[in-house]
């Protein structure tokens, strides 16, 4: 699978390279600014990319801007963000697009590697990843009206594995319970959301999370 | 009782002449340095009405700062030149401090009253300088002509040259010359110093800042000091910010990357591993290099350990310039004052290391009236420029924030000075 990196940091930057190509992705270009990163996008037609938030020349949020810009040219490019630390309203304008093949994780969880090349396996393949933080944030900020309070724990477990990108069956090997188990959790998350049941992969994901935002 | 033995008699009847004398070159020169500032402030006359005029229509509005500063340098010069005339610190400044939008910034210049009181200064110093200058140099150069020309009045070849209501055509004459040379000299020695302080206090008195300030401007003057401190804790806390992103916490990312390879490399071809524990080893190494310094950056622990005297003298010590210090009058500062003093050193010497080419640099620090003064002065070829990022907007701004103030002295040429005044606050 080709993939575009851009990271400034040169020590992160081979790290991950080294880190992706042993993991069986072929590293085309490997970039540290965003307008760089936009040419190697269009010249490799990468099947997913990898960008730091941050990038110069201001270190602000140059690398998200880029990854909306280079879907706004690519429609449905497969975006994986990374970031020092997580802000759920970036993570909003990451999906705004509804179109999936998104992923937003913190850094640090490239210490596991295997997880995190799985990450990026499923933003290749459309899906959604969500950093368990972002989940996190939008849980901790509900009003006390909100029917996110109505969730029970095992509920907002399920809801953040869904944002984190997982299906059904992975949902069922990590909280040790059977898929009929975890369909039903998940119908009663979208009956107290006062949402549609929709199985359809991402697509629930970006309907929870839109409603988390609104 | 008559006296038995009178007073030697002095050798010229009027007492004192030669110190008198011997001081008028001095006092000259400071007179050419009035003429000088005079001529100067009667060039920009024009600019200052026509900038006037322009600023009713808006045109001028631009124009208005490089015009102030210009002002605000030239009232500069005669604030230090009284003061060395009337033996004393140069006459104090008080600009509000200007910023903002172009037309905020005109605004800030148009209501400054230190500004207004330059403005109002500028046309009498135009008179006054010069005639000063004329009329004292005049004499002085007079007195010179005089006496002198019995040397040469012989060597000016067809006219001869005049004397004082006569043409000095022969020995005679010329001898009459001197008399009245010394004469002259008597008058210059008489005339110059009470022409000069007069002048100086005049400047004096209309460049000071009125000593009790309504509390209208000293609230200005406080809220501009706690934006400026603002400013520089947020400048501060996204420097520090900043650092630890790029700096530590990337270094830490990259163990934590390594780390993460090295199980991988366990996993499937452990030959592979030492090469990476070396990296993460190194990342980690680098992580704690620039924690370090970055605990170094908001607050130097050898203050607190060694106090300033002894936090400066470790930087002297490492500075590549040969650096003396001196802290004979330094007492204790409040925290916040002796951290700013610090950077202000360190960042100084740094820029002497840098930039000036200097083989020696001397760091004086006192305690003056509640003030903690520093003053560091290299002997190397001058002509900072502080515009050009060298460290001395950081210095203001750390200035700023403690009501204090930076001045840099920096001639083309050397030497280069710098003082900066922290009030301490008690």
């Amino acid at each position: 699978m080709r993939v575009v990196i851009a990271e400034d940091d040169a020590l992160l930057r081979e790290g991950l390279t080294l880190l992706l190509a042993g993991e069986g992705f072929e590293v085309v270009a490997a970039v540290d600014n965003g307008t760089d990163f936009l040419a190697a996008v269009d010249t490799h037609a990468p099947e997913a990319t990898v960008v730091d938030v941050r990038l110069p020349p201001d270190f602000r949020d140059e690398g998200l801007r880029a990854a909306i810009e280079a879907r706004r040219r690519r429609p449905g490019l497969p975006v994986l963000v990374l970031s020092a630390y997580v802000e759920d309203r970036y993570a909003a304008e990451l999906l705004a697009d509804g179109r999936g093949a998104i992923g937003y994780l913190l850094k640090q969880r490239v210490g596991d590697v295997e997880e995190f090349a799985d990450a990026l396996r499923r933003v290749a393949a459309g899906g959604t990843v969500m950093d368990a933080e972002v989940v996190g944030q939008l849980l901790v900020r509900r009003r006390s009206d909100d029917p996110l309070r109505e969730l029970t724990p095992r509920e907002r477990e399920v809801l953040a594995l869904m944002a984190e990108g997982r299906s059904n069956t992975d949902l069922a090997r990590l909280l040790v319970i059977s898929e009929g188990a975890v369909n039903k959790h998940i119908r009663n998350i979208f009956a107290k959301l006062g949402l549609a049941p929709d199985e359809a992969g991402h697509r629930r994901v970006l309907a929870v999370l839109a409603y988390l935002n609104g | 009782m008559v006296p038995t033995t009178r007073e030697p008699r002095r050798p010229l009847a009027l007492p004192g002449l030669l110190p008198a004398l011997r001081r008028l070159p001095t006092q000259s020169g400071l007179l050419a340095r009035a003429g000088a500032g005079g001529l100067l402030a009667l060039s920009a006359l024009p600019a200052v009405v026509v900038v006037g005029v322009l600023c009713l229509t808006g045109l001028g509005v631009p124009l208005l700062p490089p015009l102030m500063r210009g002002v605000r340098r030239l009232a500069g010069m005669e604030r230090r030149r009284v003061g060395a005339v009337l033996g004393g610190p140069p006459v104090p400044e008080r600009y509000r401090p200007v910023e903002g939008s172009p037309v905020a910034r005109a605004r800030g210049l148009l209501t400054d009253r230190a500004g207004m009181r330059d403005l109002c200064w500028l046309p009498v110093h135009a008179l006054t300088g010069t005639l000063a200058a004329s009329l004292g140099l005049g004499l002085a150069l007079a007195a010179v002509n005089d006496v002198t020309m019995p040397l040469w009045w012989w060597a000016i070849p067809g006219r001869s040259p005049s004397g004082v209501g006569f043409a000095v055509d022969s020995w005679g004459r010329a001898a009459v010359m001197l008399p009245i040379g010394v004469l002259v000299a008597v008058l210059a020695c008489a005339l110059i110093p009470p022409l000069l302080r007069g002048q100086a206090r005049l400047s004096r008195r209309l460049l000071t800042p009125p000593a009790n300030r309504s509390v209208a401007e000293r609230l200005a003057e406080v809220t501009a000091s706690r934006a400026a401190a603002l400013d520089a804790h947020a400048a501060e806390l996204r420097r520090i910010e900043r650092d630890l992103h790029d700096g530590t916490q990337n270094r830490l990312l990259a163990v934590v990357m390594h780390l993460g390879l090295i199980e991988r490399a366990l996993e499937r071809d452990p030959e592979q591993a030492p090469p990476l524990v070396r990296r993460a080893r190194q990342a980690a190494t680098g992580a704690l290099d620039e924690l370090r310094e970055v605990v170094r950056g908001i607050y130097p622990p050898i203050l607190d350990e060694r106090g300033l005297d002894g936090a400066v003298a470790a930087l002297a010590a490492r500075s590549p310039v040969p650096c003396v210090v001196d802290t004979a009058c330094l007492g204790r500062a409040p925290a916040a004052v002796e951290t700013a003093a610090y950077f202000i050193v360190a960042e100084a010497l740094n820029n002497v290391a840098r930039h000036s080419r200097a083989e020696h640099v001397g760091v004086r620090l006192a305690n003056e009236e509640g003030t903690l003064v520093i003053e560091v002065e290299d002997d190397g070829r001058g002509g900072a420029d502080e515009r050009a990022g060298s460290g001395v907007v950081g210095m203001r701004r750390r200035a700023d924030a403690l009501d204090g103030r930076v001045t840099l002295r920096s001639p083309a040429g050397g030497p280069t000075r710098l003082r900066a005044e922290l009030p301490c606050g008690w």
